[in-house]
């Protein structure tokens, strides 16, 4: 793996980009912020820590997700992707330069929920590194489907559609402002848990759910969850890596 | 130094690009000229292992571009047509991130991609976002990624479309410092006869013609171009203007008020070999 370019790119496609374009962030900020408004107030505040933590796993989920736009328009306008696949940059390094770039991107607006959470009492040195984990876990299963729509779409206005839609079935349907257990609790509430962990957004949201305390822990469903979250990344990935048009046929 | 045999590449939508092509290339800088459509970008990117053909075999320095691609690569520069840069970032930091890519320590990434930016006359502009460069510089940020990557080879798939005079002969410039052998598509004849002695002429998938700019032209003798809006006979037709083809002091005879007499170049060997002329 070429390390220093990946590294290289993401402080270039991503720091960089922060500063010189911080319109991207804010948009970035809006959806989750907005939400976590509307709970506070619907809810009059009873939920709000839950909004607070899951607005964190949409707010990156949903960047991974968007990323898909920028993935295409590389590809398909500036013809970066051409440009380096006639180098010594293999699909591997270009998939993870991107995603560590769109992992920078949500830096700033990890840096607001992590003052939300320590405003509500809801962080310990073991939470927050469970949290950094499931970013981690995010960004890459979520980058993953940016890359699979990405290498699908021939044109580059069509992916926006694709992506705003993918962006709030996967990040705000999930059990991200609310709790899992209001949905597991209705008929058919347990199959409707496992369709929405299509989303690696639902088994996050629910780790972290337990992880920060606001549900009681039953480890059949936290081991569950744990091993849907591992596996749909790798399969992500793997679908990633093999449907990337590195050389077009 | 690039051999081709009989490659072949039809679309999935069946549109045949390469029809079975044969060609060596071993000149400092070669040009594929041909006509919007004509294959010289499919030829151009299977060369650079971007694209997979459907039969037969090209090889680079004898490196197979589909079975050893990994290899071939690291001796290639493709820049592809219609690239730009990130609008976002400066010149610099696209050489030096492109030049990372290729393996350079940081520090000689830094220095290479400052000496090629300076090299092509983007030196006042390295740090300037390139959202706010011209099209020439745009094109020549990228003819620097080549420059400071040093290849043995390099692919410049139709460098200058769309430039003004002056961005053009810049970039024309900047290609003539490329250390490494140069492969470029164009459809400008003049920038075929100004870079390059090898000429390949494609049309329809197919190479319809080759050899020097000279030995090209050489079948055209003392000849001169005629152009006529009203109509000549034995002339070719090209939209509504006639062409004819006549001996230098006999083309007084053929003049009329508004026509012209042009001088030979690489467009009249298209307009003999029948590819341009409309019915």
């Amino acid at each position: 793996m070429n390390l220093r370019f990946v590294l290289t790119f993401a402080w270039y496609y991503g720091f960089k980009v922060i500063k010189r374009g911080p319109s991207y962030v804010v948009a970035s900020l809006t959806t989750p912020l907005t939400l976590l408004f509307v709970v506070y107030i619907l809810t009059s505040g009873a939920l709000v820590k839950y909004a607070v933590v899951g607005g964190m796993i949409t707010l990156v989920a949903s960047i991974g997700l968007q990323s898909a736009g920028d993935a295409t328009f590389l590809r398909l306008q500036l013809r970066l992707q051409d440009l380096y696949v006639a180098s010594r940059v293999s699909p591997t390094d270009y998939m993870l330069a991107l995603t560590l770039s769109f992992l920078a991107f949500s830096v700033p607006g990890i840096l607001v929920y992590i003052t939300l959470g320590i405003a509500y009492h809801l962080y310990n040195i073991l939470d927050s590194l469970i949290m950094l984990l499931l970013i981690l876990l995010l960004i890459l299963s979520t980058s993953a489907i940016s890359f699979i729509i990405s290498s699908m779409v021939k044109h580059v206005r069509n992916v926006w559609g694709i992506v705003s839609v993918l962006s709030i079935i996967m990040t705000v349907i999930p059990p991200t402002f609310y709790p899992y257990t209001d949905i597991m609790s209705r008929n058919g509430g347990n199959i409707l848990i496992y369709l929405m962990s299509l989303s690696p957004a639902t088994p996050a949201a629910i780790i972290a759910q337990f992880a920060f305390g606001l549900q009681p822990i039953v480890y059949s469903t936290l081991y569950t969850m744990v091993g849907i979250l591992l596996v749909e990344t790798i399969v992500y990935l793997t679908i990633a890596r093999y449907l990337t048009r590195w050389r077009e046929n | 130094m690039i051999n081709i045999n009989k490659l072949r590449k039809v679309y999935s939508d069946h549109n045949v690009a390469l029809k079975d092509i044969s060609a060596e290339m071993s000149s400092k800088i070669t040009t594929i000229i041909g006509r919007n459509g004509a294959g010289k970008t499919t030829l151009l990117r299977i060369l650079s292992t971007q694209l997979m053909p459907t039969s037969g075999k090209a090889t680079i320095f004898d490196l197979d571009v589909v079975h050893d691609a990994r290899e071939v690569r690291k001796r290639i520069v493709s820049i592809p047509q219609e690239a730009s840069p990130m609008g976002i970032l400066t010149p610099f930091e696209q050489v030096s991130m492109y030049l990372i890519g290729r393996g350079f320590s940081r520090n000689d990434a830094r220095k290479a991609a400052l000496d090629a930016l300076d090299a092509v006359g983007l030196h006042d502009a390295r740090n300037n976002p390139a959202d706010t460069l011209s099209g020439g510089m745009k094109r020549k940020c990228f003819v620097a990624m080549a420059l400071a990557a040093n290849s043995d080879v390099v692919f410049l798939d139709e460098p200058t479309t769309g430039l003004d005079p002056i961005s053009r002969l810049e970039v024309w410039s900047a290609i003539k410092k490329l250390a490494g052998n140069v492969v470029l598509t164009t459809h400008y004849m003049e920038e075929a006869e100004t870079l390059s002695k090898e000429v390949f002429l494609v049309e329809s998938g197919e190479i319809i013609d080759r050899g020097t700019v000279k030995s090209l032209l050489k079948e055209f003798g003392d000849k001169v171009r005629v152009e006529s809006y009203k109509k000549m006979d034995n002339a070719f037709r090209v939209g509504t203007i006639y062409i004819k083809y006549v001996p230098k002091e006999q083309a007084p005879e053929f003049l009329s008020e508004g026509d012209n007499i042009r001088k030979i170049s690489l467009d009249d060997l298209f307009i003999m070999r029948g590819v341009a002329i409309e019915s």
